[in-house]
């Protein structure tokens, strides 16, 4: 209590030194005059008591820095003055300044920018209130449907059934909600309204969904478990988002109907504005249904199939409750519910049931998928901006020593009077401190300008669609990341200039020959280079690799034609079409598309290569043994219409492709690709062989043609491609289960050639078919496909930026050395030349001297590239990490820059006079 | 810190007791007096630079101990005078019982002999 009273008093005293100084001295005078009187009356001389008086009173300077000390607060003091007396000297040097600051703020803007993409992808916890409390299921995210009675590794995917029975019996959960993996298109027009329906991203959820999350309304309601209810009239919940942006924030919102897939729903509530929903995604929810309306939205519902699991649960933990043990009990659960439908197990299911078992994660962050999709390409990118960070560091290093030599002589005079040492290396600190706080604000501009663009590239959105939920907008982890790092940085490259600063000999210094210093401060001033040089080898050679391994995936062999093909996607459940209408609406489009003047075929899909889904099945061949439970007879399939092949310039290798001649009364076809064959039928001749999709029907399909791999799907694209095979759209079986797959969603146009079809033609053909109908996105083939890269092409591309902005760097850290040392040789290059060395000579002795460098950051670099290269691994797509091509280039590219910025220095000191060499003594 | 300014400090502490009893006992004084006073007392055994008490005197105000203000000396000059304030008799009170109590102890051993232990 003392203390702190004490502490503000001198805080307050230090603001008005001067006055107390005045008082000080007048005590002083006072007290002189006091003591000199009463020696004057013990009878000395007027000079003598004075003498005596004072003598007594001790040293007035010294009581008066006492006094002084006790006053003030001695350490901001010096600290005041440093800062001020180190912005003095910056604003002296504006170009160190400048450099120095800008160096820093590129290092500090880009490490800041990607830790705030760190922050939000991998660290940051749902906006929701105490998310520690919450736990999930599953470890990791898996999507989307899964079938039987059985999962590989873990439970991770629920059916309703199974969530029902876990919510109803598991007594650790406060609240246990669940909602589907997969997240739907809704097609959303307000009732009475004349537009055309729009598609919003939306999802089902659980009657307790916002009770567990504790999310409270922004307006109206959230949902409850009543409206989960079968018997219930449908109600929503919209986003702020949409209210805000598409419906102005009208009030008249809540409360008023809304057709989504043509199905009414009466608006309740509107969600917060930064609630997002259970998971950070690209496109988050716009509307919240109830679990229980998706029977009356979906024409293929899976709420009631007790078999198909597809939802995800995360739950609130009762306060204190403790997570393993209700892992436990919903682990005997699980066990309990598998037994109970022991008799509708298949046998494999039944071999695999003791290994069953489910695992709770910490559910803070939501179905973290992004989080394991961008894992690794985030942890690269931190890598890489830490690099350049030292890179940097070691550059304004350089620089500060170079600072550093230049006021030798004004520290060794100062150290020679007297001047501690813990004093003469503050300062140095301070300067290196501020330049990279300095440094730090300007990065922080830099790194809300570089996010920004990240985010964009990253994480397109669609038009109309909620972008992903990450700011650029530094927040208070952000800011403090930034300060910490600037303020390391600072010292990290302060730390050995002013340790220099101290090791100088006074009486050496005040010599004040030049040449006395000469070799001082070399050594660490060369470590840096090395260093620098080997690092942008690594970031150099990473880049390469990068970008040879996005090249082999652009420029790969696809399988179909990218040039003059359109895709425009729709979806006819979002205009409530039912299945038994389909076929003529599909022959409606192809009709209505083909006869747009520029339009030269078209065919519908289920799903065109590259768009981000593909379904999947067993496979069992007529006349082979069935699979063992642990064979993999997977395959990919898609439903297609007639002309399809040839509309996407996919070659047929043998037999035919998908034609007008299979309808619904011929015999079932299908088209297989070489995947497929090579799996499925080795050696034999695959035309006219039968397989199905089920065991025990393996006389479904008859084998018509064999097609060439193309790349369909977007994950595993490292790997050849898996089998494939293709479906008449005529076929579709409609008294079977699989009705979602009717649904097709990829049209593909191929134009004449020298014709530009344009948006607005095909959306015109579409309207005239249904208005209702909305069309989802229109886009040619080959964007399509690149988007697919945007990823990839975003990290080779930062990557490649961050390497060239380290060998830029680095060659200036090199030219620096090579010019600083080159000029302090210059008595010696005078008499070698004036011994009879020639011009040549002299610029191979100071290159010798870069080089040597260059050499030995080699020596460290390559070993690194290679750690690079295994650590960079999956984000290769299949390419040898040890490249010897792009480590080369990078070996080269570092050369050359190298000779580029030694050559200066070294041809300016060979082009010296030998007698002006040697006068400047 | 310097081991020299630690026997320093160990010196203000009493030197802060000193005045602090002596403002008790005599009542408001300026510094002069403060430090003639405490000469006397200590009967010159205590070789203190006059000048130290200053810094001292600062301290105590800063602390909450003393008070000052200016005023007019016993022949009429301009002083600056201290006096104890409520917290300073208190902080003395306190002061003084445990310096009592160190001495008291201290004492003690002093006399020890051999044979008390047996």
């Amino acid at each position: 209590m003392r203390a702190l009273r004490r502490f503000f008093k001198r805080l307050g005293s230090w603001a008005r030194t001067h006055q107390d100084e005045e008082r000080l001295q007048a005590e002083i005078e006072e007290h002189l005059a006091m003591q000199t009187s009463e020696n004057l009356r013990a009878g000395l001389s007027p000079t003598e008591a004075r003498r005596q008086a004072v003598l007594k009173f001790g040293g007035v300077e010294a009581i008066k820095e006492d006094y002084r000390a006790q006053k003030g607060l001695p350490f901001l003091e010096t600290l005041a003055q440093d800062t001020r007396q180190t912005l003095r000297r910056l604003r002296k040097a504006p170009s160190f300044t400048i450099t120095a600051v800008l160096t820093l703020a590129l290092g500090i803007g880009a490490t800041t920018s990607i830790f705030t993409l760190v922050h939000a992808v991998l660290l940051k916890s749902l906006p929701v209130a105490n998310p520690a409390e919450l736990y999930r299921l599953g470890k990791e995210s898996r999507c989307c449907y899964t079938g039987g009675y059985s999962q590989d590794r873990e439970f991770s995917l629920v059916s309703y059934d199974l969530y029902k029975f876990l919510r109803d019996n598991t007594k650790g959960f406060a609240e246990l909600a669940a909602f589907p993996a997969p997240e739907p298109l809704f097609g959303v027009r307000r009732a009475g309204s004349s537009e055309a329906a729009q598609s919003y991203p939306g999802e089902f959820v659980s009657g307790n969904y916002f009770t567990m999350f504790d999310i409270r309304p922004y307006a109206g309601r959230m949902l409850t478990d009543t409206d989960d209810q079968a018997s219930t009239p449908p109600v929503a919940v919209i986003s702020y988002r949409l209210w805000q942006e598409k419906y102005g924030s009208d009030p008249s919102v809540v409360g008023s109907v809304f057709n989504l897939n043509d199905k009414p729903f009466t608006v309740v509530g509107i969600t917060p504005p930064d609630f997002f929903g259970d998971s950070l995604r690209n496109s988050p929810p716009d509307f919240f249904l109830p679990l229980n309306t998706e029977p009356f939205v979906e024409t293929d519902a899976d709420l009631n199939k007790v078999d198909i699991h597809w939802l995800d649960l995360i739950g609130r933990i009762q306060p204190g409750a403790n997570p393993a043990s209700i892992e436990a009990e919903m682990r005997v659960e699980l066990k309990q519910w598998l037994g109970s439908h022991w008799g509708e197990m298949s046998a494999s299911d039944r071999a695999k049931f003791p290994s069953q078992t489910l695992y709770l994660t910490p559910g803070g962050a939501g179905i973290s998928s992004m989080r394991e999709q961008y894992e690794h390409w985030l942890l690269i990118l931190m890598t890489v901006s830490g690099f350049v960070l030292l890179i940097v560091c070691a550059n304004v290093a350089n620089l500060m020593m170079v600072r550093g030599m230049e006021r030798r002589r004004q520290i060794s005079l100062s150290m020679a009077l007297g001047a501690q040492a813990a004093r003469v290396i503050r300062q140095p600190l301070t300067e290196s401190i501020l330049l990279s706080l300095f440094g730090g604000a300007a990065g922080l501009l830099i790194a809300f300008a570089a996010t920004r663009l990240i985010l964009h590239f990253a994480f397109p959105a669609f038009a109309g669609f909620a972008s992903v939920p990450i700011s650029a907008s530094p927040s208070m982890p952000v800011l403090l990341f930034a300060f910490i790092t600037s303020l390391v940085t600072g010292i990290a490259f302060g730390i050995a200039p002013a340790w220099m600063a101290t090791r100088v000999d006074p009486i050496e210094a005040l010599r004040g020959a030049s040449r006395s210093t000469a070799g001082a401060g070399s050594l660490p001033r060369k470590t840096l280079v090395v260093l620098q040089a080997a690092l942008s080898l690594v970031l150099l050679s990473a880049s390469g690799l990068l970008t040879a391994a996005l090249h082999n995936l652009e420029n790969q062999n696809f399988g179909f034609e990218q040039d003059r093909r359109i895709v425009a996607k729709m979806n006819p459940r979002l205009a409530g079409y039912r299945t038994d209408q389909l076929s003529l609406l599909y022959r409606r489009i192809h009709d209505s598309i083909a006869s747009i003047p520029g339009a030269s075929s078209v065919a519908l899909c289920l799903y065109a290569p590259l768009s981000g889904g593909a379904w999947g099945s067993g496979v069992w061949v007529d006349g082979h043994p069935p699979p063992g439970p642990k064979d993999d007879n997977s395959s990919l399939w898609d439903r297609v219409t007639a002309g399809y092949f040839d509309v996407m310039g996919t070659p047929i290798i043998k037999g035919r492709g998908i034609s007008e001649q299979d309808t619904a009364t011929s015999r079932n076809v299908a088209v297989i690709n070489e995947a497929f064959a090579r799996k499925f039928f080795g050696n034999e001749d695959p035309i006219g062989k039968r397989f199905g999709r089920k065991p025990g029907a393996s006389r479904e399909f008859e084998v018509v043609g064999v097609a060439k791999d193309a790349r369909y799907v977007t994950f595993s694209l490292g790997r050849p491609s898996g089998p494939f095979f293709f479906l008449p759209e005529a076929q579709a079986e409609y008294s079977q289960g699989n009705l979602g797959s009717l649904f097709l969603h990829d049209i593909v146009i191929l134009t004449r050639p020298q014709v530009n079809l344009s948006i607005v033609q095909v959306r015109q053909a579409m309207a005239s078919v249904d208005p209702n109908l909305p069309v989802i996105s229109i886009r040619t083939l080959r964007e399509q496909v690149a988007t697919q890269f945007t990823q990839q092409r975003l990290i080779a591309r930062l990557t490649s930026f961050f390497g060239i902005l380290s060998l830029l760097l680095a060659s200036i850290g090199l030219y620096g050395l090579t010019a600083y040392n080159a000029g302090r040789r210059v008595n010696e290059i005078g008499l070698r030349m004036a011994l009879g060395a020639n011009r040549g000579q002299v610029v191979a002795l100071v290159l010798r001297g870069a080089f040597g460098l260059i050499l030995f950051g080699l020596f460290i670099g390559l070993p690194l590239t290679f750690a690079a290269g295994r650590f960079l691994g999956s984000q290769l797509y299949g390419m040898n990490p040890y490249n010897p091509v792009t480590t080369l280039v990078a070996v080269l590219a570092l050369g050359l820059s190298a000779l580029a910025a030694s050559l200066i220095p070294a041809l300016r000191a060979s082009s010296i006079s030998p007698l002006e060499a040697l006068r400047t003594e | 810190m310097s081991p020299m300014k630690e026997k320093k400090d160990v010196l203000q502490g009493t030197l802060a007791l000193m005045v602090l009893k002596t403002l008790d006992v005599l009542g408001p004084l300026h510094g002069y007096a403060i430090a003639r006073r405490i000469e006397q007392i200590s009967g010159e055994l205590l070789s203190v630079n006059q000048g130290t008490l200053y810094p001292v005197l600062l301290k105590l105000e800063q602390e909450g101990s003393i008070a000052s203000e200016w005023g007019a000396s016993e022949n009429n000059r301009k002083a600056r005078f201290y006096r104890l304030t409520r917290g300073g008799r208190k902080q003395l009170q306190a002061e003084s019982r445990g310096w009592e109590q160190t001495a008291a102890i201290i004492g003690r051993f002093f006399v020890l002999k051999a044979d008390d232990l047996k």
